[in-house]
């Protein structure tokens, strides 16, 4: 199940933390897997051609992390459409991907 | 920070293309003929190995309890056509 962990504080998101494997198929047909990956490097690469110092990531073993730089309004928005998407994606498939938000 | 590379398996299980429960087999039995035909066979040694009665016993020929077929005198093997479709070993005494 794919994890992802919405750091909060004072009302802004500082990180996002998107842990392990949808589990929902084989490599190469996992579709949530998929869904998830596209939905994070649009938002990631769409962030970072607005302002490459708006955000930072980091990329170890099952555990992707989106660290926030610079809060304003262009990064809270693509940010929570992420999320909203994300949530979709819960919605439609539960056994696979869980969204947290922890203050 | 540089632009991610779109991986649309990214947080995908690298299983294997799946793993399967087969692949395990028995050692051969090293059947079938141990003395071809106009060979010498001694007395009591092994002609042929079978499961089954693939080849008859014949003359001086006898079959054991795992149906392997043994000579019971030392002579000359032939392997012979036995009806349509069936065949049999014998064991003839050489002329001393």
């Amino acid at each position: 199940m794919i994890k992802v962990i919405i750091s909060v504080k004072n009302n802004n998101i500082v990180k996002i933390n998107i842990l392990g494997h949808a589990d929902y198929d084989d490599y190469g047909k996992d579709i949530v897997c998929s869904s998830a990956s596209s939905i994070m490097t649009t938002t990631v690469n769409a962030i970072l051609m607005f302002d490459k110092n708006y955000i930072s990531y980091s990329q170890k073993k099952d555990d992707f992390a989106i660290i926030v730089r610079e809060n304003n309004e262009i990064v809270a928005n693509l940010l929570n459409n992420m999320i909203n998407l994300l949530r979709e994606l819960e919605r439609d498939y539960p056994k696979n991907i869980k969204i947290e938000e922890e203050n | 920070m540089s632009f991610l590379k779109l991986d649309i398996q990214l947080f995908a299980h690298h299983k294997g293309q799946g793993s399967t429960s087969n692949g395990r087999d028995s050692a051969g039995r090293r059947l079938g003929a141990k003395v071809a035909d106009g060979q010498t066979a001694t007395a009591g040694s092994i002609i042929y190995r079978q499961r089954g009665t693939k080849i008859f016993p014949g003359v001086n020929v006898k079959r054991g309890s795992d149906d392997t077929l043994f000579a019971t005198v030392t002579g000359v093997v032939k392997y012979e056509r036995v009806g349509k479709d069936k065949t049999q070993v014998s064991c003839y005494p050489t002329a001393e």
